[in-house]
């Protein structure tokens, strides 16, 4: 067909213009030429991709299928883009004239979609090249995949997968040089040339953003990991190389702080970045509060307090076992889950998502510090080495990637939160429904259900002020169950002396002694079983409550208190039933104490050391049975009672206090006076 | 009531029926059993309340936390959500207190002076068990005395001995037929005891959960949140997350 139009115009061309006319011809059919290249090698192009895309990988089925995905990426997208691209362009042959026009258009048109779907093969391509590295390192794989790609693409000679797999990358790098070919040769007034340029330039975009997403992605993957490094490897990593780079850094740092130089400020960033850092904060403290909300309830569901029913069969504790339990079971539970699963999990995952851009924030300012140190240099020098030069592009990559995402990030995180918050409110709703559904059925089967709050509230408080009493009157009922009278037979000729003791002190006084006593010291007794004595004071003057200081109505002195009972006068029948009786009391009375028995005997207002006492310091003073004293204080200087200071003999000094007596008519309980 | 050792040797003559025994050990046994409850549901009661004021306190803990970010003061509508969450969150605490304030009154203080009723109990059975020794040992000693010759001492250590004993058998039997009557009217009065305090329970949880319901129904509808099942919600969540992951920002992981 070129042929053909290439011979008319040859006839055409006339006489004047014949030169300018040919070179004419000539441009118009080079350009003729290159729209026929461009279509004629779409079409073997996608070809090629159907061959690797069906036959390829479909003999390929014995790598994983992740791999797969690595290796051929997108590039059923790319061949559904291209076949309608192909589609079109063929289609533009019909309108001859206007075809070099149409051309220009088509480019336009399809120029983001070509963006969208190129970038995403180009940036995994080297990942899916390090993959087919791998397979050549296993000459049976390798073997086996050279054979399926020999039988379908002969021409990809020995390197095989490389060959197939960088067909797209050329193909839209391409492009551009096609379309710088037709644009040459348009004539510049033609209407098709500034569509042309525009296509041209388009395309070119295309591969700049192509290039651009590519190193973002290669930039973000190196630097997000967060990686888990023991303290060996971290330490293992210290090289001069790293030293020397972030000693730099610190230096850097330090001359900004310093005010030295100055620092890049850059406003848009930082806003960017504090506004990160609250959201981060946000994400943060909401996971920990949820943490301890979840735990606490935790604990609440562990405590099973309708366990146990007080063995009552039936009325509102029979209701309140099983609703608690049913609660337990069931709505507290299912809100648990629901919390687990709508609200924890997403705010850890928002958590792991955080760290990321964290991490790379912190590589973008070490970046920046280098930078900066690079600027200078240029500045001073006017050149860099090829790794400085990487370094500021490394520097400006990160900057521009954080910038771009960052804003989309923090406005995610927010949604993102507002919906986590609104769900959680909804969960109580709904939690607060069951509880409320089923509470209200038990309440309904209450005695007093239609009883309103107040007024209820009211009758509980009666009704336990009114079993409160009677609580404690069944107390004092047990209370009083006394302890059995004993049982010990008196002495001979000792009933007289414990009715003179029992007058003397009352009741509650008495002890009888339950087994022999040798007493060891001087104030000690010594007394045998059955003896009845008086309790004077339970515990002896150094405060021992184990010694007490007891009368035998003949002597005073210490026994050991395990070795006395309460000696109750036994009680006659009708007595115990008078104290029974007493029971039915429903007032909440103490028993009045028995009065001790007034002394019959008139006192004189003497006293007397009943025994003798050793002094044994300084502070004491010693005294002899039958010895007059005169008291001065009844209390020690701490103001206890054991001691009392005395004079007697005309020496002052303290003596225990129940080694002294107001003198009585000293006959009548037969005293013996040591003489 | 093995735990009293005999000092004495045991009398030949069951004094007390064994129907009597069987009795009395029942019913103290009910009554122990039930002071053994009594004090377990009184703790854990205590714990369930105390747990329940917990989650409360970090449900506010919540909302004054998010209040306090700056991110609030920025953004107007996450202002206002984060306020009426903070505002209900204070308002339920309210009602919590007031709630265990109840249960507290109602329920925990009449547990525990039920069962301070119990160590009176329990110090009474004891002096009942020692009346039974002193009644069994005294009764050993006169079938000792009425084994042996009828000679003119061991008549009169006899007559001094079953004079000791009179006293002593009446009182076991006053203690014991006291206690008898007393143990199950005690354990019986539980009943009208304790439902007072199940009711108010019962009546306090629906108190607090129609406040709850309310408060955070009226919320859900300020929220604007519209009726979305457990499996939406699970897909929005997925969704939102794949939206994160597909900024190269954010690490794959």
């Amino acid at each position: 067909m070129a042929k053909h139009g290439a011979d008319e115009l040859s006839c055409r061309s006339g006489s004047l213009d014949g030169e300018g006319r040919a070179s004419e011809d000539r441009s118009l059919l080079r350009q003729r030429l290159a729209v026929q290249e461009l279509i004629d090698t779409e079409v073997s192009y996608l070809h090629m991709l159907h061959l690797c895309a069906s036959d390829i990988r479909s003999r390929l089925q014995q790598l994983p299928q992740g791999d797969l995905d690595v290796l051929f990426s997108n590039i059923d997208d790319i061949i559904k883009v291209n076949s309608r691209f192909l589609h079109d362009l063929q289609e533009t042959a019909s309108k001859k004239e206007e075809q070099v026009q149409l051309v220009g258009n088509l480019f336009l048109e399809f120029q983001e979609e070509l963006e969208q779907v190129y970038k995403v093969y180009c940036a995994s391509y080297d990942q899916a090249l390090l993959l087919v590295d791998t397979y050549r390192k296993e000459p049976e794989l390798q073997r086996h995949i050279q054979g399926i790609i020999e039988a379908v693409v002969p021409q990809a000679g020995s390197s095989g997968l490389s060959f197939l797999l960088v067909i797209p990358l050329q193909r839209i790098t391409r492009y551009p040089l096609l379309l710088q070919k037709i644009l040459e040769n348009t004539v510049p007034d033609a209407s098709a040339y500034p569509v042309l340029q525009r296509a041209v330039s388009a395309l070119q975009d295309v591969n700049t953003n192509i290039n651009e997403y590519k190193m973002r992605k290669e930039v973000a993957s190196k630097y997000t990991k967060v990686e888990q490094l023991t303290l060996r490897e971290r330490l293992a990593r210290i090289n001069t190389h790293t030293l020397s780079k972030k000693t730099t850094r610190l230096s850097q740092l330090l001359k900004q702080e310093a005010g030295l130089i100055p620092r890049t400020e850059d406003k848009e960033f930082d806003d960017l970045e504090e506004r990160f850092q609250w959201v981060s904060l946000c994400v943060t403290e909401l996971k920990n509060n949820v943490a301890a909300y979840l735990d606490n309830l935790q604990t609440f569901l562990c405590f099973r307090p309708h366990e146990y029913s007080l063995d009552i069969p039936e009325g509102p504790a029979v209701q309140y076992c099983n609703l608690a339990r049913d609660l337990q079971l069931e709505a507290f539970l299912t809100f648990k889950q629901r919390l687990e699963g709508l609200v924890w999990q997403p705010l850890c995952s928002l958590a792991k998502a955080l760290l990321g851009p964290q991490n790379l924030i912190k590589k973008r300012l070490d970046k920046l510090l280098d930078f900066e140190r690079l600027e200078e240099k240029l500045l001073e020098v006017g050149s860099v080495t090829y790794q400085e030069e990487a370094a500021r592009h490394t520097y400006q990559a990160l900057n521009s990637l954080l910038v771009a995402e960052l804003p989309q990030f923090n406005q995610l995180v927010v949604q993102w939160l507002g919906q986590i918050l609104r769900t959680f409110v909804t969960l109580q709703r709904d939690l607060a429904k069951q509880v409320l559904q089923r509470a209200e059925g038990s309440m309904a089967q209450l005695p007093h259900h239609h009883v309103p709050e107040p007024a209820f509230r009211k009758l509980v408080e009666d009704a336990l002020g009114r079993t409160s009493n009677q609580l404690c009157s069944f107390q004092e009922t047990f209370e009083k169950v006394l302890p059995p009278p004993t049982t010990q037979p008196l002495l001979p000729g000792s009933e007289r002396q414990a009715q003179a003791l029992l007058s003397r002190y009352g009741p509650g006084k008495l002890y009888q002694v339950t087994s022999n006593i040798s007493g060891t010291g001087t104030l000690d007794l010594t007394l045998p079983r059955g003896q009845i004595v008086a309790l004077l004071q339970n515990k002896d003057t150094k405060g021992n409550s184990s010694r007490w200081l007891v009368d035998t109505g003949g002597h005073r002195g210490y026994v050991p208190a395990g070795k006395l009972q309460l000696y109750h006068v036994v009680p006659s029948a009708e007595e115990l039933r008078r104290q029974v009786g007493l029971n039915k009391d429903p007032r909440c009375l103490t028993p009045e104490p028995s009065p001790a028995p007034a002394p019959s005997i008139p006192t004189v207002n003497q006293v007397i050391a009943v025994y003798p006492f050793v002094a044994r310091s300084s502070h004491e003073v010693s005294l002899q049975a039958g010895q007059p004293v005169t008291i001065l204080e009844a209390q020690d200087k701490k103001g206890n009672p054991e001691w009392s200071l005395v004079e007697v003999n005309g020496q002052r000094g303290y003596v225990p206090s129940g080694f002294l007596a107001r003198a009585q008519s000293p006959v009548l309980w037969g005293w013996s006076l040591p003489s | 009531m093995s735990w009293i050792p005999f000092k004495i040797g045991q009398p030949k003559k069951q004094i007390v029926p064994k129907t009597v025994e069987r009795d009395f050990e029942r019913e103290y046994g009910k009554l122990q059993q039930l002071e053994e409850q009594t004090r377990k549901l009184q703790k854990d009661m205590k714990k369930s309340t105390d747990a329940d004021l917990a989650m409360s306190k970090s449900a506010v803990k919540i909302s004054l936390d998010l209040l306090s970010n700056p991110l609030c003061e920025q953004d107007q509508d996450l202002l206002s959500m984060v306020t009426a969450l903070d505002t209900a969150m204070k308002r339920m605490d309210a009602f919590n207190q007031e709630k265990v304030n109840q249960i507290q009154k109602t329920v925990i203080e009449p547990l525990k002076k039920f069962g301070s009723v119990f160590p009176s109990l329990n110090m009474a059975v004891k002096r009942r068990e020692q009346a039974l020794q002193d009644y069994r040992r005294l009764q050993a000693k006169v079938e000792k005395y009425e084994e042996k010759e009828k000679t003119g001492p061991v008549l009169a250590k006899l007559h001094q001995v079953r004079e000791e004993l009179r006293p002593v058998r009446e009182d076991f039997e006053a203690k014991n037929r006291q206690l008898l009557e007393e143990m199950p009217r005690f354990y019986g009065s539980r009943l009208d005891y304790f439902q007072p305090s199940f009711e108010s329970l019962i009546r306090a949880q629906v108190v607090y959960y129609s406040e709850m319901h309310k408060i955070f129904g009226d919320l859900t509808q300020q929220l604007d949140q519209p009726g979305h099942s457990d499996e939406q919600r699970e897909r929005e969540n997925e969704a939102k997350l794949s939206e994160l992951r597909a900024l190269s920002i954010v690490a794959d992981d």
